[in-house]
Order: C-alpha cells, then sequence, then structure tokens
C-alpha cells in the first residue's frame, strides 16, 4: 500500500479509472468520426444535390438570366446586381408587365420570363441539339438570350392610349403571327418586383390594388365580345354557304323597332334611322352593325356551324401561345341545341357577341389576324430567336391554320372597310381613321349587366389591301364614350410611324 | 478569476527563473506554424479568385499570397511569445497542450477572416476581435502556467469556490439577458459575458476538492435505503444537488447543454473517485429521469429533441440550421471544398446564421472535409488524453482530479456540441472549445488549459498539509493507509 498510496481502499487505482475514462471518451470520439463519415461520406452525395442545400440555391440565385430584346434589339429585360452581389431582374418599362411579366426571387416568375423560364436561365434550351447533349457538358447551364417579337415603342404607345382605363390590345402581323405589341392596363412596375430591396412593398401593393394590375388581360382576361363577335358570325355563315353576301331578311326593319321574336323573346336592337326601312345585306349590315341581322344569320347558320367555324379560330382551347391563355367560349356548353347552345335565343344572341359568349382579346386579335392574311392564321408568337453559347437558334413563323377561304376572307375584309370608312360605318368606328391608312375594322360595344356601362371594343387590321398588322382593343367599361376605335386608330398611326422607320 | 489572479499574485515572489529548453514544444509549434501559413495561403488564393470572378476580372490572378498576413503574424509571435515565456521560466511543465491549443485557435482564427466580418466583434470586424480574445486567452494560459505554483488557493476553499459558482448562476438571473431563448449572459455596460463557462472551471474545483476530501470513506460505505444500496450520504447529497442544480439551469436558464456538460463531467469525476460504475449507473439513471422530466414539462426542449429527431419535417423552418449544418457537412465530402470556397452566401448571408457560435464545426467539416474533421477530433483527444496524464502522474487525489476535470470540461463541451452539430444528439447552444468565436469560452478554455499545464509540474513542491476540519474517519482510513 505504501507503494501505491493512490489506491486508498479504492478497488482500482486511478490510472486505472482515468484511463478507462479516457478510453469512453475516445470510444465517444469514435463516434463523432463516425457520425461525420456518414454525413460527409455516405449522405454527400444526394444531400449537397437536394434543392434545399445552400449551394444549390445559392447557384440558382447567381445564374445571370438571359436579356430579353424587341424586335429592333432594343433591352425590354437585363440584370443588375445587388449589394451581395446576386442578380437580380430590371425592365426596359412597365408597359411591358403584362406580356414580359416579372422574375423575382421571393414571388417567382410571370410571363414571357415564366413561360421561357428554362432556357432564361439555362437549364433548358431551344436548341434540341444542345438538350440532348447537355449532360456530357462541362457547364451544362447556359441561359439564352431572347429576341422578342414586340416593338418597345408600340408597347409603351399602347399603355400610354389605354391611359387610366383597364383594358388591353394586342397588335399582330397577320403575315407572321408576331405579336407586336401586347399590353394590358394598369400595369405594374415589374423592376421595383425584381428589385430585393422594393420587391415587398411593390407585391402587397399590387396585389392590394383592386384593379389587378397582375392580371395579364391580353391573354387571361374573358370579355363579353358584342359586336365584335359578328365576325366570327360572319365566317361561319359565309364559310358555311348559310348566307351570302347578298342576302337579307324581309322581316329585320321592323324587328329593329319591334324587337325580333326568336322563340318568344324579344331581340331589341337600336335602331339605326338612316336605313330605315332597307333590308339590309351583308356588308350594311356589318358596316351598321345590325344586331337583327346578324341574330337572323346566326340561326340560319346554325348552333353547330357556328360553334365549328368558331373553333377554327382558336375557341374552346387554349391557344398555341407562347403564354398561357384563358379558353373563349361561343357558350357555356352542354346545352340541348347544336354547338352546345341551350336554345335560340341563346343562339340568336351569341350570333351578334352577346349571350354567354367570352372572349380573350388575343382570341379577337386572331380573329381580325385570319381575315387579314387572306383566311390563313398564323401561330401567334411572342419569341423571333434565342442566342445560347453556340449560336443563335431562329424561331420561325408557322401556319397554325386555314381558317376561311381566300375569298371569304376578302369578302368580309370588304365589309370591314365599310365599317369603318363608309359613310354610316366611319359613326359607329368614329376614331379609328387614319388619314393616309385604309383601316378595315369592327367595333364592339359589350352589353353587361344593367349598372355596369358596356366595354368597348375593336377589331382590325390595316393596310386594308395588303393587311401587315391586326389589332384587337378593348376597354373595360368604356363603352358608352366608344374609347375602343380611336385607341386602335392611334395605335395604327403608331404602328405606321414604326413601320416607316 | 479575481482571486486566482491574486491568489497567483501572492505566488510570484517564489518565482526563481531557471530557463530550460522546451524542444519538443517548439518543434510542435513550428508545425503548427507551418500549418497555419498553408491554411492562410489557402484561404487567400480562394479569396484572391473569387473577389476576381465577382469582379469580373478575366486576367490570371497571383495565387500565392496569406489570407491577412497581419493577423496571423500577431498570432504566430503571440505563441512563440508564450512559448519563450515558458522557456525562461524553466518548469518541467507539459510540451503538448500549448502547441494543441495553439494549431485550434490557429484554425479558428483562419475561421473567422474567411466569415463575413460584420457577423459579429466590435473591435474592426468578427477575425480582429477573435485574435483579440485569442491572445488574451494565451496570456492566461501563460501566466498560470508560469505562475500557479502552488494548489491550496484552490483545494483550500472548496466551499469558497462552491459559493462564487452558486453567485455567478444568481448573477445570471438577476442581471441575464435572453438570447435566443436562452439565458445564458450577463450584460455590464457594453460587455456581455456567459458565466456558465467559468462556472465550468469553477464547479472542477469544488468537485476536485470535495470529492477528494471524502474519498476514503466513499469508496467503503453505503447507505441503506430498504434494499436499495446507494452510494454513502456524502456522495448522494452531491449527486441530488448536481442534479437539481442541472435541472435548474434547464428550467430557468434554459442552457439545456451546459446542465449536460456539468452533469456528464460530474459523473465522470465520481467514477475516477470511486471507480465505482454503479454509481455512475445511478447517475445515468437520475439524468434519464430529469430528461424524461424536462422533456414533458418544457417546450423548447420538447422542441430540440424534436428537430434532433426529425429535422428534415421542416427543412426550412425549425429544422432550419440543423438541416443546412448536415448539409454542409456532405458538401465538404472527404476532403472538403477548400477554406473559403465552401458556405454559399444565399442574399449575402450565411447558410447558417449562428455559425461562428454554434455551428464552426460544420463549416469547418465542409471546407475541411472528412479529413480536416478527424484531425480536429484528434486535436480535441491529445487535449484528453493530456489532461489524464498529468492527473495519473498527479502527486495525490485532489491534483488528479482537478486535471481529469479541467481535461474532461474541454472534452465533454467539444463532444456535447459537435454530437449536436452531426445530429447524434439534441444541438445544444454551448461552443466549441478554442474554434467557437467569443471571449467567455476563450478565456474560460485558457483558464482551464493554464491550469493543467501548471499542474502538470514535475517538479512541482508538494501542497502543504491539507487542514483537517475534524472528520475522524478520515484521519483513521489515512493513518491506516500510512
Amino acid at each position: 500500500m505504501a507503494e501505491r498510496p493512490l489506491l486508498l481502499g479504492r478497488r482500482v487505482p486511478i490510472g486505472t479509472a482515468l484511463g478507462r475514462v479516457g478510453l469512453a471518451l475516445a470510444v465517444a470520439f469514435g463516434g463523432l468520426a463516425l457520425g461525420a463519415g456518414y454525413w460527409q461520406v455516405i449522405r454527400s452525395a444526394d444531400l449537397s444535390s437536394s434543392p434545399d442545400d445552400a449551394a444549390v440555391i445559392a447557384a440558382s440565385r447567381q445564374v445571370l438570366r438571359g436579356v430579353i430584346t424587341d424586335r429592333d434589339g432594343k433591352r425590354l429585360a437585363w440584370n443588375a446586381r445587388d449589394s451581395s452581389g446576386e442578380p437580380y431582374r430590371v425592365y426596359a418599362d412597365p408597359s411591358l408587365s403584362g406580356v414580359i411579366g416579372y422574375s423575382s426571387r421571393t414571388y417567382g416568375n410571370a410571363g414571357l420570363e415564366a413561360a421561357w423560364n428554362a432556357q432564361l436561365s439555362g437549364v433548358a434550351s431551344t436548341d434540341p441539339l444542345f438538350d440532348l447533349t447537355r449532360k456530357f457538358r462541362a457547364d451544362p447551364s447556359d441561359p439564352e438570350a431572347l429576341q422578342t417579337t414586340l416593338v418597345l415603342s408600340l408597347q409603351e404607345a399602347a399603355v400610354k392610349a389605354l391611359g387610366d382605363n383597364r383594358g388591353a390590345i394586342v397588335m399582330l402581323d397577320p403575315r407572321s403571327g408576331d405579336v407586336l405589341a401586347m399590353a394590358s392596363t394598369p400595369d405594374f412596375d415589374a423592376s421595383a418586383l425584381a428589385n430585393p430591396t422594393t420587391a415587398a412593398a411593390t407585391w402587397s401593393s399590387v396585389n392590394a390594388d383592386p384593379n389587378l394590375p397582375l392580371l395579364p388581360r391580353a391573354t387571361q382576361a374573358r370579355y363579353v365580345p358584342g359586336s365584335i363577335f359578328k365576325i366570327v358570325t360572319a365566317t361561319a355563315a359565309l364559310g358555311s354557304g348559310a348566307i351570302t353576301t347578298a342576302t337579307s331578311y324581309p322581316q329585320q326593319p321592323a324587328a329593329e323597332k319591334t324587337g325580333l321574336l326568336v322563340d318568344g323573346f324579344r331581340i331589341h336592337d337600336g335602331h339605326h334611322p338612316e336605313t330605315d326601312g332597307t333590308a339590309l345585306k351583308f356588308d350594311e349590315a356589318v358596316e351598321v352593325s345590325c344586331n337583327e341581322y346578324f341574330a337572323l344569320t346566326g340561326l340560319r347558320t346554325g348552333g353547330a356551324a357556328l360553334a365549328d367555324w368558331a373553333a377554327r379560330f382558336g375557341f374552346g382551347q387554349s391557344l398555341p401561345f407562347d403564354l398561357p391563355t384563358a379558353v373563349s367560349q361561343v357558350t357555356n356548353g352542354g346545352g340541348s341545341f347544336g354547338g352546345g347552345f341551350s336554345d335560340e335565343v341563346e343562339l340568336a344572341n351569341a350570333a351578334y357577341g352577346q349571350g354567354e359568349t367570352l372572349v380573350t382579346p388575343l382570341q379577337m386579335a386572331l380573329v381580325a389576324a385570319a381575315v387579314a392574311n387572306g383566311g390563313v392564321l398564323m401561330t401567334p408568337h411572342l419569341v423571333m430567336s434565342a442566342t445560347g453559347r453556340n449560336g443563335t437558334t431562329d424561331v420561325a413563323p408557322s401556319v397554325w391554320r386555314q381558317v376561311m377561304d381566300p375569298n371569304v376572307a376578302s369578302e368580309i375584309n370588304a365589309a370591314m372597310q365599310l365599317a369603318v370608312n363608309g359613310s354610316l360605318g366611319r359613326k359607329y368606328t368614329f376614331g379609328a381613321q387614319v388619314p393616309g391608312l385604309t383601316v378595315a375594322g369592327k367595333s364592339g360595344t359589350a352589353q353587361l349587366d344593367p349598372g355596369n356601362d358596356p366595354h368597348s371594343w375593336f377589331i382590325g387590321f390595316a393596310p386594308a389591301d395588303n393587311p401587315q398588322v391586326a389589332i384587337a382593343v378593348v376597354v373595360e367599361h368604356g363603352g358608352l364614350t366608344t374609347r375602343g376605335s380611336p385607341i386602335a386608330g392611334e395605335m395604327l398611326q403608331a404602328w405606321r410611324a414604326w413601320a416607316n422607320g | 478569476m479575481t482571486s486566482g489572479v491574486v491568489a497567483a499574485r501572492r505566488t510570484l515572489p517564489r518565482i526563481a527563473l531557471r530557463p530550460r529548453l522546451r524542444r519538443r514544444e517548439l518543434g510542435l509549434l513550428l508545425v503548427v506554424a507551418a500549418a497555419l501559413v498553408v491554411g492562410s495561403l489557402s484561404l487567400g488564393a480562394t479569396q484572391r479568385t473569387l473577389a476576381a470572378h465577382l469582379n469580373g476580372d478575366t486576367k490570371p490572378v497571383p495565387l500565392l499570397g496569406l489570407a491577412n498576413p497581419g493577423l496571423l503574424a500577431i498570432y504566430l509571435g503571440a505563441l512563440a511569445l508564450a512559448h519563450t515565456v515558458l522557456t525562461v521560466a524553466g518548469r518541467r511543465t507539459d510540451q503538448i497542450l500549448l502547441p494543441t491549443v495553439g494549431l485550434l485557435g490557429g484554425i479558428s482564427l483562419l475561421l473567422m477572416e474567411r466569415l463575413p466580418q460584420t457577423l459579429a466583434g466590435g473591435l474592426g470586424g468578427l477575425a480582429q476581435t477573435q485574435l483579440v480574445w485569442l491572445l488574451l486567452s494565451l496570456g492566461l494560459i501563460t501566466t498560470l502556467a508560469v505562475a500557479v505554483r502552488n494548489d491550496a488557493w484552490l483545494r483550500r476553499y472548496k466551499y469558497t469556490w462552491a459559493a462564487v459558482g452558486v453567485g455567478l448562476l444568481a448573477l445570471v438571473l438577476v442581471l441575464g439577458h435572453t438570447v435566443n431563448g436562452q439565458r445564458l449572459g450577463i450584460a455590464v455596460g457594453p460587455f456581455t459575458a456567459q458565466p456558465s463557462e467559468l462556472l465550468k472551471v469553477i464547479l472542477v474545483i469544488f468537485l476536485a476538492g470535495y470529492l477528494s476530501e471524502n474519498q476514503p470513506l466513499l469508496v467503503e460505505e453505503s447507505t441503506r435505503l430498504g434494499p436499495i444500496r446507494l452510494p454513502p450520504l456524502p456522495y448522494l447529497a452531491p449527486m441530488v444537488a448536481m442534479w437539481a442544480m442541472a435541472l435548474g439551469i434547464v428550467v430557468i436558464e434554459r442552457d439545456l447543454g451546459a446542465a449536460l456538460l456539468f452533469f456528464l463531467v460530474f459523473l465522470l469525476l465520481l467514477y475516477v473517485a470511486t471507480a465505482r460504475v454503479s454509481y455512475v449507473a445511478l447517475g445515468l439513471v437520475a439524468a434519464a429521469v430529469g430528461g424524461f422530466l424536462v422533456y414533458s414539462l418544457l417546450g423548447y426542449v420538447r422542441t430540440r429533441v424534436d428537430i434532433w429527431l426529425n429535422p428534415f419535417a421542416d427543412p426550412n423552418g425549425a429544422g432550419y440550421q440543423v438541416v443546412q449544418a448536415l448539409h454542409a457537412f456532405a458538401r465538404g465530402g472527404l476532403i472538403g471544398t477548400g477554406l473559403g470556397n465552401g458556405l454559399p452566401l444565399i442574399g449575402g448571408n450565411l447558410p447558417i446564421p449562428a455559425l461562428h457560435t454554434d455551428f464552426p464545426f460544420a463549416a469547418l467539416g465542409e471546407e475541411l472535409g472528412l479529413v480536416g474533421i478527424l484531425a480536429i477530433l484528434g486535436l480535441y483527444l491529445v487535449v484528453i488524453e493530456r489532461g489524464l496524464r498529468i492527473a495519473a502522474s498527479a502527486p495525490d487525489e485532489f491534483r488528479a482530479i482537478l486535471a481529469a476535470g479541467l481535461s474532461l470540461v474541454v472534452g465533454v463541451q467539444a463532444f456535447i456540441i459537435l454530437a449536436g452539430n452531426l445530429k447524434l444528439i439534441p444541438l445544444t447552444g454551448i461552443t466549441l472549445p478554442f474554434i467557437s468565436y467569443g471571449g467567455s469560452s476563450l478565456l474560460a478554455n485558457g483558464l482551464v488549459v493554464g491550469l493543467l499545464i501548471a499542474l502538470s509540474d514535475r517538479g512541482a513542491e508538494l501542497p502543504p498539509p491539507t487542514p483537517r476540519r475534524g472528520n475522524r474517519l478520515r484521519r483513521l482510513v489515512d493513518r491506516g493507509a500510512a
């Protein structure tokens, strides 16, 4: 005991106890090493490639999205960097918000930024060959710059023309389907939404705005069309052979005064004193926008044929377009009457654009474009070309459909010219005329529930003999002052200024 | 700490300088310096490359250069100074601890240089502030290693130390301010301190005194409670007291980590003193009961445990830090991303907000990889091994338990936070010794290492005879042993 003073009645000497404690700690640290090995070796691959991984998130936030330009190369969207060096989007003008949308770190993407997100952020390519070989590349990310079909000056002019009104304008080239302008008002400051320092305040203010600035009205809003739908009815009637341009209805003049009795229901139309007592032919009916004439034409054409011909323009389906579109409808559908109409009254009303008919501005621009392009409807599109690391891939114009025969198109074209330039027609389309440019078109005043001012519409194209631009304008509740036609005229002047360079 | 300094001053006149070369320490310090220079070169090259990349420079970047030569030079200079002072003082003390702790501190300095400087620190940024604390810690180590030649002031006044400890706890209650739901720190003017760091040292000093004094009795006696054989009252009482204190810390200060540390260190020292596994088992049962109680009664404990069990259930909410730490380990893989090349910033923010205090190990795991992690674990094992070795060669029970306790308090604390980082146990908010940012932790651990080095003095004079306080049994046993 004297040699081992520290034993002092212990079972084991203190050194042994210390050794065991040391061993326990060594085992515990061995456990730490195993734990580290588990996370750093066994779970390394799956954790570090998960979308929750900070490196994956940081990399996605570091991507410099492709620059978006207009058709003349003017920048519409580009990148700036915040104080931490991360890029964010800057947009040329708020007027673009309804079509380009926004790309925000916090609030995601909308508009073209969302639709072409894969190409803009570099995870998909417009060039199919590049996509096939992507996984073999050292740097698989290749953000593409997009050249759009838009014209920045026309886009700005469209929003300026709509002013304080809610509404939308779609302007496109009927020969190619190139969308030249696609405006929705009220617009919003997409740059402020993308800038991280102003994003939150902007987001809450645009969401609180009762005028719904985030709604891209040109593609997503559905409106009662009113008389502009007569162009669809005309196409169906002339195309199916139900009427010719010489067709007239003897009961039509009287019906203007007393209302047209359809199935026990009286369809009224404002009386046209200028044509008092005359049974109108097709051209004249278009010129003075005679509801009774088109109600009778709709009944003669039949619900099934009207619905079929409307479907040729794109009704009843999402349009083949870069942005998602709301589906335009001729009727609610499901009715026992032909084409899904519930009865003759609904068909007769729908034939002049009331009834249960709802349309998007883009859909009505396509109606005008099909007539303008001799019945051939080009696929509407927003992107002309995409430029990545391996060069530029063009998006070629493509024919979507032959909606009608060329001769039907030219008959309707002639009637629409009369509606803008005829001595009677110009009263209904006041302001759509452009000196030195033959405009063809059709105005519309969409009657809504009592108490709501009607929507004001105009669809048309120019030059009428060689159409190069088609347009649809809608001004919400702008009907009493018929705002649609003068805005269209203003836009066509702006187009001519741009086209003449 | 104040009384420690006073006591040290009282011993100063007795220091006789007989310079003695410390070859092993010098050699190891040279290795440490080389390792830190290589680390700084690596960090420097990475930082320059990243900066050039951010500025869009395409010109080749000069890669050779230290990250922050000034800070590194000051730190290495301080290590050299500490070595010189120890050499001049000439005591035959441990030569491994200083280089080991020096390397851990150097790794901490590199990590703090590499993190965003605005994270914390009033003295011109994170790294500079951490360097100041490191220097103070090295100064404390050196002072204690040179000046503490007599442990009477430690062993004699154990109840005074206990009173100081209780006073510290009370201070936290009165002056405590709440950080992240934990009442960890006290604030005096602009300074905040975490008393639990100092408390752990005081606790070890008290336990060493108490356990060594009552040791002979404890081994033989036991208390009977009906058929159950319990430890003798002198052990049972502190065990119950420790258990109650740990629970109190959990309930009142919400400091799960400190409670766990104190109780584990107590159990280990109890085993060192008695070599009775049954006491430790009893303590573990008590800990399990206490753990179950706090889990059932305290919402924050339940949250911690639930996050631990399944952090991926809410990876962007409650489990965010834990999950991101695991991702950081995973990104590091076997060899790491390299210093300065990991920790992707999201919106200019680190992926783990409390990285510099609670998760430095995750950062090191990412940038140094599993290889670096194993090396760091090895460094802590070296500290533990040195402490236990000093304990084993101590001339008496008090010194043995004190040295063991001092090394265990570092080793167990490292284990608790590292295991929490690696999701082996629930995460607690205690610091990683010598690596985490913060003055309280660095000073308290400097105190530990300084005392350990002093205790390792093989040429130390024998302690004066312990004053007896009428423990008749003890006297009997002593006489029998003699």
